[in-house]
């Protein structure tokens, strides 16, 4: 097994290393037998990558401890879900998952006869580096088949913190996210060394982009979804370091998903383009770079030194390399670039937004790495909380919000303002009657009314937008409403699908306004049988049990809760102390209404008869997780239809072919 | 002047603005890393700081009543313990060989009124000790402590 899993290692390093010479053989001398060569090298690639990972999985799932990796991360009665998760709950592992996905990311580009181009050559030399990068670490400085010296009897297990379905899925995604954004660097460089100027490298790459920022926001939401049920302080973001390395990314694809559209259809703002994916894929590395450096404290500290040093040099050797080749082209990318035609125009609105996308990446990264400047300038680190981060994000993104509401109403070329403003109309009419009834009710808040107020405005628009289609539909073809509706979807799922993921920020808006706004905190300690209140919550602690589980001590509070009088059922916050971890860990009890969550955390006791609770009130955060989920939807619907151009065409020449 | 270039004009007015914005948000909202000795021996008062420290386990006293923690950090630099109270619940594993990280000013008194509590535990998400969490130091203070 040491064997297989290491020679498959080795073999990684030899076969991409192959397959560049030959793709560089095959490009230099034009000869197709080559470059077929590199196309079957990078094919085996992707089998030995699934050798190897199978392989972990496998030595992971039947608990082989004489492997220090299966014997570092998970025991004999870890739950064989956990046993196959804890793949990524390592170092080691989490560089295997990465290269793993990126042949088959790669095999799956070769593979693909229909977008089969001369660019591809190019375009898997480039992946083809950092599989070899990734497979030097691997070898050198974090093996995953690397064995003990002596076989122990039980493994130290998994952190328990991390035997969550949240942990399950939230770095799959966010790895799927990172490794997925080389693909459009790839074809971005790609496409500049080939001196090929056109939108084609946007167009090939259109899915890649989206799938990798799908799951990006999904690694980003599940993640808060996480830290909201298992850290048990109550938040589900906490600005940390990492968190921020993931969110970085996100915001700066989301603006290259806007910024593509207008070169794809006005061929403008070529040179942004590429900056924004090269920046794109270096915040992936550097993303990387954080998590395994430990240079900033955070909670995610992997603290292996060494490998972060690998990342930088990788990363500064990408980026070195990425600005070279835009630099040696940029008088040809200059030459055919056109200039915006009009002010009000779809076209600058949609470099606005860029703008404060990028502005908001820029944001974070400042915050992020403030200590680290500080450090430098003033010889005092100056940390930097959530203070800062909400203080400077709170009005840039109030600021996107705003621009998300008016945007889709400003048509492209030149927009003409007395539609824009009857458009614009209704939507701002009921936002600001929403808004008069949040002061009627005694809402209190100014700064979190108005950020209401936007998100509601730039829901109505896109509802109004939804309507205006739907009826025009109608009108032409007596569909139902339904059906309508449908169609309409169907027929521009690019536009659509955009629309919903638009519509499920504003609903993800309304959770992080008011949780932020209005979420209440009490601490209290009660005897049992005692009562207290809290907002419209009546709780009664009756007892306190302590129980065995698999080797685990559990101690469990019960509390009846009554909601505005009424009985609500019973919960139960628990504290496990595991058998294998130092740290005890909180279970939170949370109960769920439409409009908020009452979170509940066992803190400490006294005796059986004496408690401590922390309990919180936090409005609308189940908004964020719905949210989360329409914007997948919004996704997969732009994803799934769409067709580009390109696509079209070439699809309708090979229905020619087969008819 | 060309429309774009005007563009161009305009969006960096806007990101001047936010330049400025972010460096007068930045003194007030962050915090001063500042070691125990520095803050037992020098001023910081009504300046928001944050230290860390090793607890004394001995010194850890929790009124559940009060909701009112006090203990005390050391490191291996500071001539005596940083004296801390916070009004807030006890965080999990607040026992020995615990790292703590406290936010928030000191007092005139030379009590430190923390606002925010964190443990820092060296095996926090991983299974082994990370290579930058200095073993040696906490083995020294704790035999310290028992020579004492």
């Amino acid at each position: 097994m040491y064997l297989i899993g290491n020679i498959a290692l080795i073999l990684g390093i030899a076969i991409s290393l192959y397959s560049l010479a030959a793709n560089i053989i095959g490009i230099k001398r034009n000869d197709r037998k080559w470059l077929e060569s590199a196309r079957g090298g990078i094919l085996s690639l992707a089998f030995v990558t699934s050798i190897s990972a199978f392989l972990l999985f496998y030595i992971l799932g039947t608990s082989q401890f004489q492997f220090k990796y299966v014997a570092a991360y998970t025991n004999n009665q870890l739950p064989l879900v956990y046993k196959l998760a804890a793949f990524w709950a390592g170092n080691a592992g989490s560089l295997l998952l990465w290269v793993f996905l990126l042949s088959i990311y790669a095999a799956v580009i070769v593979l693909n006869k229909k977008k089969q181009n001369n660019m591809i050559p190019y375009v898997s030399n480039i992946l083809l580096l950092n599989m070899l990068f990734f497979y030097i670490v691997m070898i050198f400085n974090a093996n995953p088949f690397e064995m003990t010296e002596m076989i122990p009897a039980d493994g130290k297990g998994l952190n328990p913190m991390l035997q969550n379905p949240g942990m399950v899925i939230h770095p799959v995604t966010l790895y799927m996210g990172y490794v997925g954004l080389a693909v459009p660097f790839a074809y971005a460089i790609a496409a500049l060394l080939m001196k090929k100027m056109d939108a084609g490298w946007i167009k090939l790459t259109r899915r890649w982009t989206l799938t990798a920022w799908l799951f990006l926001t999904i690694g980003n939401i599940v993640g808060g979804w996480w830290a909201y049920l298992e850290l048990g302080w109550g938040g589900y973001w906490a600005w940390d370091p990492v968190e921020n390395a993931s969110f970085l990314p996100w915001l700066t694809v989301s603006a290259f998903l806007h910024s593509v559209m207008i070169q794809e259809r006005k061929n403008m703002l070529r040179t942004w383009n590429i900056s924004l994916i090269i920046l794109s894929y270096i915040l992936s590395l550097f993303g990387t770079f954080l998590v395994r450096s430990g240079i900033l404290t955070s909670v995610h500290a992997f603290g292996d030194s060494n490998l972060g040093t690998y990342f930088l040099i990788f990363m500064g050797f990408m980026m070195i390399f990425a600005i070279y080749v835009v630099i040696t082209r940029y008088q040809l990318i200059k030459k055919e670039s056109r200039p915006i035609e009009a002010y009000f125009s779809k076209e600058s609105s949609f470099l606005l937004n860029n703008f404060i996308l990028v502005a908001a990446a820029f944001a974070v990264f400042f915050g992020t790495m403030y200590p680290l400047i500080s450090e430098t300038l003033t010889g005092t680190k100056v940390n930097v909380g959530a203070p800062y981060f909400n203080k400077v994000m709170a009005p840039i993104m109030l600021a996107l919000l705003f621009l998300m509401a008016i945007c889709p109403l400003i048509s492209w070329q030149k927009a003409v303002f007395d539609r824009f403003i009857k458009s614009t109309l209704v939507p701002i009419i009921v936002a600001l009657l929403f808004a008069g009834f949040l002061v009627a009710m005694g809402v209190k808040g100014i700064y979190a009314i108005i950020g209401l107020t936007v998100t509601v405005f730039m829901f109505n628009v896109h509802l109004a937008e939804f309507w205006r289609g739907i009826k025009a539909r109608r009108k032409a073809t007596k569909e139902g409403f339904i059906k309508a509706a449908f169609q309409l979807t169907r027929k521009n799922q690019r536009r659509y699908g955009g629309y919903i993921v638009h519509i499920g920020i504003a609903v993800i808006a309304v959770g992080v306004i008011s949780s932020n706004a209005y979420s209440e905190e009490m601490m209290k300690t009660v005897n049992q049988g005692e009562s207290f209140t809290f907002g419209n919550y009546e709780l009664t602690f009756n007892e306190l049990t302590e129980t065995q589980e698999k080797g685990n001590g559990i101690v469990a509070a019960e509390i009846d809760v009554k909601y505005k009088g009424k009985s609500n059922g019973t919960i139960h916050p628990e504290k496990i102390f595991y058998g294998t971890w130092p740290e005890p860990s909180s279970e939170v009890a949370i109960k769920t209404n439409w409009k908020e969550d009452l979170y509940v955390v066992l803190s400490s006791w006294e005796s059986k008869e004496k408690v401590t609770f922390v309990v919180k009130v936090n409005p609308f955060v189940s908004w964020i997780w719905a949210g989360g989920i329409l914007m997948m939807i919004g996704t997969a619907i732009a994803l799934i239809g769409g067709k580009t151009s390109a696509f079209f065409k070439m699809n309708n020449r090979q229905a020619g072919v087969h008819a | 002047m060309s429309k774009n270039k005007k563009i161009i004009f305009g969006l960096s007015l806007f990101a001047v603005a936010i330049m400025i914005m972010f460096f007068s948000t930045m003194p007030s909202a962050g915090s001063k890393e500042i070691s125990i000795e520095e803050l037992l021996t020098k001023n910081y008062k009504d300046e928001y700081v944050l230290t860390q420290g090793l607890l004394k386990e001995d010194s850890v006293k929790w009124d559940a009543d009060k909701i009112e923690l006090t203990f005390e950090i050391v490191d291996e630099e500071s001539s005596s313990p940083l004296p801390i109270i916070y009004k807030g619940v006890k965080p999990d594993n607040f026992s020995e060989d615990v790292i703590v990280i406290v936010e928030g000013f000191i007092k005139d008194n030379g009590v430190f009124e923390a606002e925010k509590v964190q443990t820092k535990c060296p095996s926090k998400y991983e299974g082994e000790d990370p290579e930058n969490y200095d073993a040696e130091m906490h083995k020294n203070m704790n035999e310290k402590k028992q020579n004492e």
